[in-house]
């Protein structure tokens, strides 16, 4: 894992962020109550209709009015719009929504485009994770990526890239865990004292993954702003005295004695040690060989001879 | 004294009790029996596969795991007709490189494979497989990792000592297939025209699955029926279970079964606490009903640091014959521990099988770690780095000078005096 402090200069930023946000593939924009994500997803979503890119949107929390307010004309008449906030159940049968529910629109949207990159944005991942089986939605969007590469050519690592705005405090470990396992590219957000912060985790194919943070601001026109650093005033201080990690900690075999093992082991007498404790007791005339006396009962099967008591004469 | 049996042909010899090794064998090791004269019925439990040999302790049919160190840890290799399942790392990034080092070795020695995975297609995950090392090049590649458990052999160069001269020389051949282990290159891919003269049948679960059934809680889901099936077809047809007498060589069927588990198969155990518990456990139960009746040997990974119900891995651990758990390094923070720098994970046996045997056949060694070099993925004990014994404390020498002074003048010199006496 390599973090990066982001403390560069002017185009060395932008260069940067030119290749981490290079996303392909799955993206989990993770966010949370105090770091919202739609901003980032929106500017995400105007970095690739700028692009070229064609961008389809599949809208479930918001309404359309709202989650088009802010990107101006010319991208707003660029974006692929499936709405699935006024009328999620289709109740009111107009026709024109897609049959299969969210999973069919995943589908036909993956129909519908040219070969060539493409941007899906999911408003929200967590609210299809909430509404459909887990596995049928990992599924689905490993499907998503598998279908393009067949209508297009080229590797779909290239050319699809899913942005999936997932609310962190909504689900539990298993299905976080289980999209995590998926995705290429995981930006968590947070922040200090009012600056934004994305850790986003690469996970290319049979290599390390990657850990970078940047900290970054959305202005009010969509676009990205990315900082230097987390702002000077609050930056944290360094921790002078950061903890060494004892090596010998959680190993099977043990290194350290405790106390009281410790106090054992110095007070230990050694057998053939001939401390002053000892003297003394075989200068002082003991209690006597009664308290140490040996009764053995002859067997049956015992032949002591007297004069051979050990039986090792070979006579 | 007769010729030992090689790997290839089915003479009516005895086996070796040493690997069964190629034509120009340097033991003479022989298991000294009744000599059947021509016709091998009464040895044909001890069959003659290629990449297969016996196991030392019980006679057990034995094939490669692709990794030697590997295979000395299971104690000589993985059984024929067993599961070897292996818990993924957090990225999958090095169970998946021991999976591949599982198919490259049926390759290498001939093996039908089988690959099943509903994440990649099984003919990409084939272009993947790493190149065998060969033998020369062996040579060249442990003296430039400086490989502590092999010792560095001689260079061509330097003059051959006295005697040897007079030895036949051994062959170096492209790639011997004779052998039990091989290396493989981590970093160079399987040579095209290997891929295609072996014999594969790929399962990808995404394109077989049709239609989307009701499942009943209990019973397997979708993917792992269809799995199962196409399993039992190949199993049928190729012959493995001896339904049809195969005219041809005996061989073995390696299965290899990726991400099993996973929310890809269908299967729900990573996304709940309260799924579909009994699934993935009924599949391992019939999957090791047919491979006991098979000639086959079966490689899993599964992901269980994903898995929500704990008592769930113990009942898979309990099922699967072998288990072996990789855990990494990286993103932990044992990444800074100074006691794990020259490692990338921690590598666990939790299980080895106990077959047709009352002991169990495992090392003695609990701590092993393991290292991917740039070109070869090494298993080795963990032991502390040596400037670590600096800062390591040690916990403070009895003051053994005082009794000293008691002990007789026959007592050396060496107890006098008020050093600490060091041992």
């Amino acid at each position: 894992v390599t973090p990066s402090e982001g403390a560069r200069g002017g185009t060395g930023r932008q260069l940067e962020m030119e290749s981490v946000l290079a996303l392909r593939g799955l993206v989990l924009l993770r966010d949370s109550v105090e770091w919202e994500g739609r901003s980032l997803l929106k500017a995400l979503i105007k970095k690739a209709a700028l692009g070229g890119e064609q961008v389809h949107i599949l809208g479930c929390e918001v309404s359309e009015e709202e989650f088009r307010a802010g990107f101006d004309s010319s991208i707003n008449s660029r974006l692929v719009y499936y709405d699935f906030f006024r009328d999620p159940l289709n109740w009111a049968q107009t026709g024109e929504a897609l049959p299969g529910g969210p999973l069919g629109a995943l589908q036909a949207m993956c129909e519908r485009t040219d070969p060539g990159p493409v941007t899906v944005a999911l408003d929200s991942l967590s609210w299809l994770l909430l509404r459909l089986p887990c596995a049928a939605l990992c599924q689905a969007l490993c499907a998503m990526s598998r279908q393009h590469a067949c209508r297009g050519g080229g590797p779909a690592a290239e050319q699809l890239c899913v942005l999936g705005l997932l609310h962190r405090e909504l689900h539990g470990p298993g299905p976080m865990g289980a999209l995590s396992s998926l995705a290429q590219t995981e930006v968590t957000l947070s922040g200090t004292a009012g600056q934004a912060s994305a850790h986003i985790l690469c996970r290319r194919p049979r290599q390390r993954p990657t850990l970078e943070t940047l900290w970054f601001s959305v202005l009010p026109d969509l676009s990205l702003d990315l900082q230097g650093g987390p702002p000077l005033e609050s930056q944290p201080h360094p921790d002078p005295h950061t903890p060494q990690v004892d090596p010998a900690s959680h190993l099977t075999f043990n290194l350290h004695l405790s106390k009281r093992e410790r106090e054992a082991k110095d007070s230990l007498t050694l057998p053939f040690q001939f401390s002053s404790e000892k003297q003394q007791a075989l200068l002082r005339p003991g209690p006597g060989p009664a308290t140490s006396r040996i009764f053995y009962e002859p067997d049956v099967f015992d032949d002591l001879d007297p004069e051979d008591p050990d039986g090792d004469l070979d006579v | 004294m007769a010729a030992v049996a090689t790997c290839g042909t089915g003479a009516g010899s005895t086996g070796s009790m040493v690997a069964a090794g190629s034509k120009n064998n340097v033991t003479s090791f022989q298991r000294r029996g009744p000599r059947a004269s021509g016709s091998d019925s009464s040895y044909s439990r001890l069959v003659s596969i290629a990449g297969t040999r016996p196991s030392v302790r019980n006679g057990q049919l034995l094939v490669s795991t692709g990794l030697p160190a590997l295979d000395q840890l299971l104690g000589g290799g993985l059984a024929v007709g067993t599961v070897l399942l292996i818990e993924e790392d957090k990225y999958n990034i090095y169970s998946s490189l021991l999976f591949k080092y599982f198919l490259a070795e049926g390759i290498i020695n001939g093996h039908t494979l089988l690959v099943a995975s509903a994440k990649e297609d099984p003919a990409d995950i084939l272009q993947e497989l790493p190149a065998p090392l060969l033998d020369d090049n062996v040579k060249k590649d442990f003296d430039e990792d400086a490989c502590n458990h092999k010792t560095a052999e001689s260079n061509i160069k330097m003059k051959i000592a006295w005697r040897y001269q007079l030895l036949p020389k051994m062959e170096a051949g492209p790639v011997s297939s004779s052998r039990f282990g091989h290396y493989y290159d981590a970093s160079k891919k399987m040579p095209q025209e290997l891929i295609e003269a072996s014999k594969w049948h790929g399962f990808f679960f995404p394109e077989k699955s049709s239609s989307t059934l009701n499942i009943e809680p209990c019973s397997l889901t979708h993917g792992y029926i269809k799995l199962l099936q196409f399993i039992q077809n190949t199993i049928y047809e190729e012959g493995f279970d001896g339904s049809n007498p195969q005219k041809k060589q005996k061989n073995i069927l390696r299965i290899g079964i990726q991400n099993l588990g996973s929310p890809l198969w269908g299967d729900d155990i990573c996304c709940t606490e309260n799924g579909n518990s009994h699934s993935l456990t009924k599949f391992l139960y019939v999957l090791r009903g047919l491979l006991r009746t098979s000639l086959s040997a079966c490689m899993i990974t599964m992901p269980t640091h994903l898995i929500q119900n704990k008592a769930i891995i113990s009942r898979v651990t309990n099922l699967s014959d072998t288990v072996v758990g990789l855990e990494s390094f990286i993103g932990s923070e044992r990444e800074t521990n100074p006691l794990y720098k020259d490692y990338h994970g921690l590598i666990h046996i939790r299980q080895i099988p106990r077959l047709n045997n009352l002991i169990y056949d495992v090392s003695d060694v609990k701590d092993l770690a393991f290292k991917l070099k740039r070109k070869l993925f090494t298993i080795e004990r963990l032991h502390l780095p040596p400037d670590l014994s600096d800062t390591v404390s040690r916990s403070s020498k009895q003051d053994l000078a005082e009794p000293s002074k008691l002990l007789g003048p026959g007592c050396g010199v060496m107890a006098g005096g008020k050093k600490h006496l060091d041992f």
